[in-house]
């Protein structure tokens, strides 16, 4: 049911509504450095994690802006991130991101936990299919994933400030490896998940997010729009 | 016969006065959208993609992005979650 509203609620992209602008078509756009650079860890630990994979996460952030072109990775949105509500020196890989998207009335009426669940349905998984490669699940160093998303959370009257909302999804990288393997369902892997939320500026604090299998984003095509052929989108 | 093409002159121009111009909201309206182009970009890309359907690249998507926004939104700073 919520999953039927949702798919009425979050309607057409901004992206792809608002395509009628260009540049010339010849210039292919290389993605934006959206990386943490190494030298601004501030333990060994996060700086070792972000030179040895410092090509992975470039891999990322460029599969993310042309695969997945309705989200855009903050500056510096990719990095291995210490989760500020862990003690010691715990390292996740981190990605946060702001997705463009038109809030449809419907998607605004809903709970704010329905538009984190929703939102955790949509993107977390899927996202971290694209973040954990074996190599990390491997590494003992590394100790978990977080998704950050933003949203916004309803179409701005007319002289007001846009104000959106944000869940961050905090997975262990057992669970994350379970899910991969498939021995965890999207609804384990929320229910195993730590989620905070903001609305604006102002913490909500922890939710707990329902989530259900949501194709969205392998199915979706921004009209019109082809990715480059030398990037793996799969 | 002068006095009755005469009459028709006059009719003639009240009707295109009344039925023919923009009231005054009409033209409120055209002068707050003098263009029927958002951006120069905006511009560009139709005149790239006249004919046909639309080809669209990243940048264009980006573009999009940018000018669809709103201004600088009120959101939660990445250091409110993370820590380096």
């Amino acid at each position: 049911m919520i999953t039927m509203r949702l798919g009425r609620a979050i309607v057409g992209l901004a992206a792809a509504a608002t395509l009628a602008l260009a540049l010339d078509p010849a210039s292919a756009a290389d993605a934006p450095d959206r990386v943490l650079q190494p030298d601004k860890y501030t333990s060994d630990k996060g700086r070792a994690l972000g030179q040895k994979y410092q090509a992975a996460l470039r891999d990322l952030n460029t599969k993310i802006y042309h695969c997945m072109p309705w989200l855009d990775v903050k500056p510096e949105g990719i990095g291995f991130y210490k989760p500020k509500h862990l003690d010691g020196d715990v390292r996740y890989l981190s990605l946060n991101v702001n997705v463009d998207q038109q809030p449809a009335p419907e998607f605004t009426r809903l709970s704010v936990q329905d538009r984190v669940s929703s939102m955790f349905s949509r993107y977390v998984p899927h996202l971290l299919r694209s973040m954990a490669t074996n190599d990390l699940l491997k590494d003992p160093n590394l100790e978990g994933f977080t998704v950050i998303a933003s949203w916004l959370k309803a179409q701005p009257a007319s002289g007001q400030q846009a104000v959106m909302e944000t869940a961050a999804a905090f997975v262990p990288k057992a669970l994350v490896a379970n899910f991969l393997r498939g021995q965890a369902t999207v609804a384990q892997l929320a229910e195993g998940a730590y989620v905070m939320a903001w609305d604006g500026e102002t913490k909500l604090g922890a939710m707990k997010p329902r989530a259900w299998a949501d194709d969205f984003v392998l199915t979706y095509k921004v009209a019109g729009y082809t990715p480059d052929p030398k990037i793996n989108c799969n | 016969m002068y006095g009755k093409h005469w009459r028709s002159v006059v009719m003639g121009t009240a009707l295109l006065l009344a039925g023919g111009c923009a009231s005054g909201e009409e033209w409120q309206t055209w002068r707050s959208n003098t263009s029927h182009f958002a951006s120069k970009e905006h511009y560009d890309f139709s005149m790239k993609n006249r004919s046909g359907a639309a080809t669209v690249t990243r940048q264009d998507v980006a573009l999009a992005q940018n000018q669809n926004w709103f201004g600088k939104a009120v959101t939660v700073d990445q250091g409110q979650i993370l820590e380096r």
